[in-house]
């Protein structure tokens, strides 16, 4: 036991002084989630917000009405405008739409007379078209309830959340940010780093010591682990002060437990690809489509409900989809929602890595 | 004349080696091919979902107002229905397979009959606010809707709607042209950068350095070998785009835009890879700037509907050029007011700034 410990020491020591000899390893692969982090925080005044320009023609009562109401709304951001200045607006895309509550709008109103709402969209894609399709008819139904008990529309929505808090979209995506991270950094750089070993000859030495194999693999693969879990730490962290990412009591550790076990998952992936390909080229290759991959089927930066049933059930085979789970539910809703199934299947999936990589250290030198 | 018949032996013989070089790698070819298709693919993965909501509508009453409330949710533009018992839909959404259920209580006909409030129960997984918002607001739209089928003369305030191009463009469509970008940054940047890191840790560098060819048909050299080795895997991008249905309207266009936008990127690539000087950092870096700059250089849509600031910084970086080019040609589209010759302009300017920078960066001296 203590010659397998002090060579899994050795070794571990080994790969971590290859990584402090490396820092631009660590500042490439840090730079992707800060540079996401800097876009969040510069798009956050924009999403779900399409721009549109409101020409109010009717000052009528009810026109005065359905404009305050579409400014209430907060489903755009409006500009008001002459109609010329709409159309130039829309011409020259600084708006996705112009609204136009006509002239007449208030007394055909009142005389129960069809009184439509204009709307000139540019419908470039469904994506932000449906958007504002939707919005309109809301602002439509809360007129209609600003009417109080002479509103017709006697159809209304009584709603119900699964989740105690709602989450911002851009908070929301600061997590996969994280797995994403710790995907590619566990793959690529060891997986990477394993390869050039055997491709510079350098694991001659290693290999013709009188060490276990399965000590070679623990070592290299809790070195890669060190630096990943740290990277996934200093992220959250920063997430963290950003008020995005606040995991409250048990959860930090919950938290801190489930990027532990991504990290350690995908570094022994990385190692033991890098173990069986033993050159950098193709594992450069193999390991970004595997993280991505992996990655992409867990849900991706999107939620894994909207994905196609085919999608969905490959995804259950990722086990990257149990941690992403995890974090979410630890995260955000300071939940242990499945929370033994995840933690099972991450270690499992882990120490399967770890065995992989054993499986594939050969003692014999690539010529 | 026989200073350029020397540089043009140089830059053959710089892009006949880096040619030799990448294909001496087992399954290089095909790896290139693989990696361009594999980024097109997750970047258009974003779209499959399609932003609608996967739903299960429980009806209770079965009624014809009912019905005509169901093709209401239908028709929103919102919803992937599926109608289901009430045990059914509790357990989908607990399993996290649909994230709404929508409730049509047992006397919604009698009450609308009887011109008396019904409401109806929407249960909603709210994961975040952007799916959640749509469903909020589809609801609304579906009731308007509902009304305006059912009961046209009590509901007068509609929406007429005026479209600026003839047909909606769906999600994948458009999104598939903007992943054709990121493919390509992807394909330039690793072949290229791989390569030119790869001369450093190789020290094979040395060669060149010590040669007394000129730095610039050294790198145009390179760069053309790098550029040529992506001459597939692009073809094989257009043709599979082409196959999934989104062929471009303006073939010409889009080929030459392709073949600019590869050139900028094996050009950068290149830069990097002589700045670097690691294959790793390079291709870690390169990955992980890909999906940042080209998620602010409106792959969604028209930059101008962001803030300010994100418009500025967009414009910075020559995805958000490519992506409008290559919307006109494969869809016809204007997403900015500059004009197609301007922003082709303005894309030739990073390509020649690009390739000055990486033959300034390549300097005579060797790397420890």
């Amino acid at each position: 036991m203590i010659p397998f410990v002090n060579a899994v020491w050795a070794i571990y020591r080994k790969d971590l002084a290859v990584w402090q000899h490396n820092p631009g390893i660590l500042i490439a692969t840090i730079i992707s989630p800060l540079l996401f982090f800097l876009l969040l925080t510069v798009e956050v005044g924009a999403v779900g917000l399409s721009p549109v320009a409101l020409v109010t023609l009717d000052t009528g009562a009810s026109g005065i009405q359905m404009q305050q109401i579409f400014h209430q709304a907060d489903v755009f951001r409006i500009t008001d405008a002459s109609t010329e200045q709409a159309q130039v607006l829309l011409n020259h895309l600084d708006v996705a739409a112009v609204i136009t509550i006509p002239a007449d709008f208030t007394a055909r109103f009142q005389a129960h007379e069809s009184s439509p709402i204009v709307l000139a969209l540019n419908n470039l894609n469904l994506d932000f078209v449906n958007d504002i399709r939707r919005a309109v008819p809301d602002a439509i139904t809360q007129f209609y309830t600003a009417q109080g008990s002479a509103s017709p529309i006697k159809v209304t929505m009584q709603e119900t959340d699964l989740r105690h808090r709602d989450v911002g979209l851009l908070a929301f995506m600061v997590l996969p940010i994280i797995v994403m991270m710790l995907t590619i950094n566990g793959m690529l750089t060891n997986g990477t780093m394993a390869a050039s070993e055997w491709e510079t000859n350098r694991i001659k030495e290693t290999l013709l010591a009188p060490v276990a194999r399965s000590a070679i693999i623990v070592g290299k693969v809790l070195a890669g682990f060190t630096t990943t879990f740290l990277l996934g730490v200093v992220v959250l962290s920063f997430g963290d002060l950003l008020g995005w990412t606040q995991p409250q009591g048990i959860h930090i550790v919950i938290s801190l437990l489930m990027i532990a076990l991504i990290a350690l998952f995908s570094t022994g992936l990385g190692v033991a690809l890098g173990a069986a390909l033993q050159r950098v080229q193709p594992v450069l290759i193999a390991s970004a489509l595997l993280a991505f991959g992996l990655f992409m089927l867990a849900g991706g930066i999107s939620v894994l409900a909207f994905e196609p049933a085919w999608i969905q059930t490959i995804a259950a085979f990722s086990p990257l989809t149990y941690g992403v789970h995890a974090l979410e539910q630890a995260v955000f809703y300071s939940s242990s929602d499945q929370f033994v199934r995840d933690v099972l299947v991450m270690s499992l999936s882990s120490l399967v890595a770890l065995w992989l990589g054993v499986l594939m250290l050969q003692r014999r030198i690539v010529s | 004349m026989q200073k350029l018949h020397y540089h043009a032996q140089v830059i053959w013989g710089c892009m006949t080696k880096e040619i030799q070089t990448a294909l001496a790698e087992r399954g290089a070819a095909v790896s290139q091919i693989f990696r361009a298709l594999f980024f097109l693919a997750i970047m258009s993965y974003l779209a499959i979902g399609g932003g609608i909501a996967p739903t299960a509508v429980v009806m209770n009453d079965t009624g014809p107002y009912a019905r005509q409330f169901y093709n209401a949710l239908a028709n929103a533009y919102s919803f992937r229905l599926q109608t289901a018992s009430a045990q059914e839909a509790q357990n989908l959404i607990e399993a996290g397979k649909i994230v709404a259920v929508v409730t049509i209580p047992a006397d919604f006909d009698t009450r609308l009959q009887q011109n008396q409030p019904v409401q109806v129960p929407v249960t909603i997984d709210n994961l975040n606010t952007d799916f959640t918002n749509d469903i909020r607001r589809a609801v609304p739209l579906s009731i308007t809707l509902f009304y305006g089928k059912a009961f046209p003369q009590v509901v007068t305030v509609t929406p007429q709607e005026h479209d600026f191009y003839p047909q909606d463009t769906g999600y994948f469509p458009y999104l598939v042209v903007s992943a054709l970008v990121v493919a390509l940054m992807v394909l330039g940047l690793s072949t290229s950068g791989e390569s030119a890191a790869r001369e450093w840790e190789n020290g094979t560098i040395k060669e060149f350095l010590l040669s007394p060819a000129n730095r610039f048909a050294v790198v145009i050299g390179k760069m053309l070998g790098a550029f040529l080795i992506g001459l597939v895997p692009l073809a094989v991008l257009l043709i599979v785009i082409v196959a999934v249905g989104v062929p471009p309207l303006h073939w010409g266009e889009a080929i030459g835009f392709s073949l600019l936008t590869l050139l900028i990127f094996v050009a950068f690539g290149n830069l990097m890879g002589t700045l670097l000087k690691k294959r790793l950092t390079t291709i870690l870096l390169a990955y992980g700037a890909v999906l940042p700059i080209f998620a602010i250089s409106g792959p969604f849509g028209p930059i101008s509907f962001q803030t300010r600031i994100t418009q500025v910084i967009a414009q910075l970086f020559p995805p958000y050029y490519a992506i409008v080019l290559q919307q006109h040609a494969f869809h016809n589209f204007t997403l900015n007011t500059l004009g197609l010759g301007l922003n082709t302009a303005i894309l030739c300017i990073y390509a020649v700034g690009l390739v000055v920078l990486a033959a300034l960066a390549l300097r005579r001296h060797t790397a420890n």
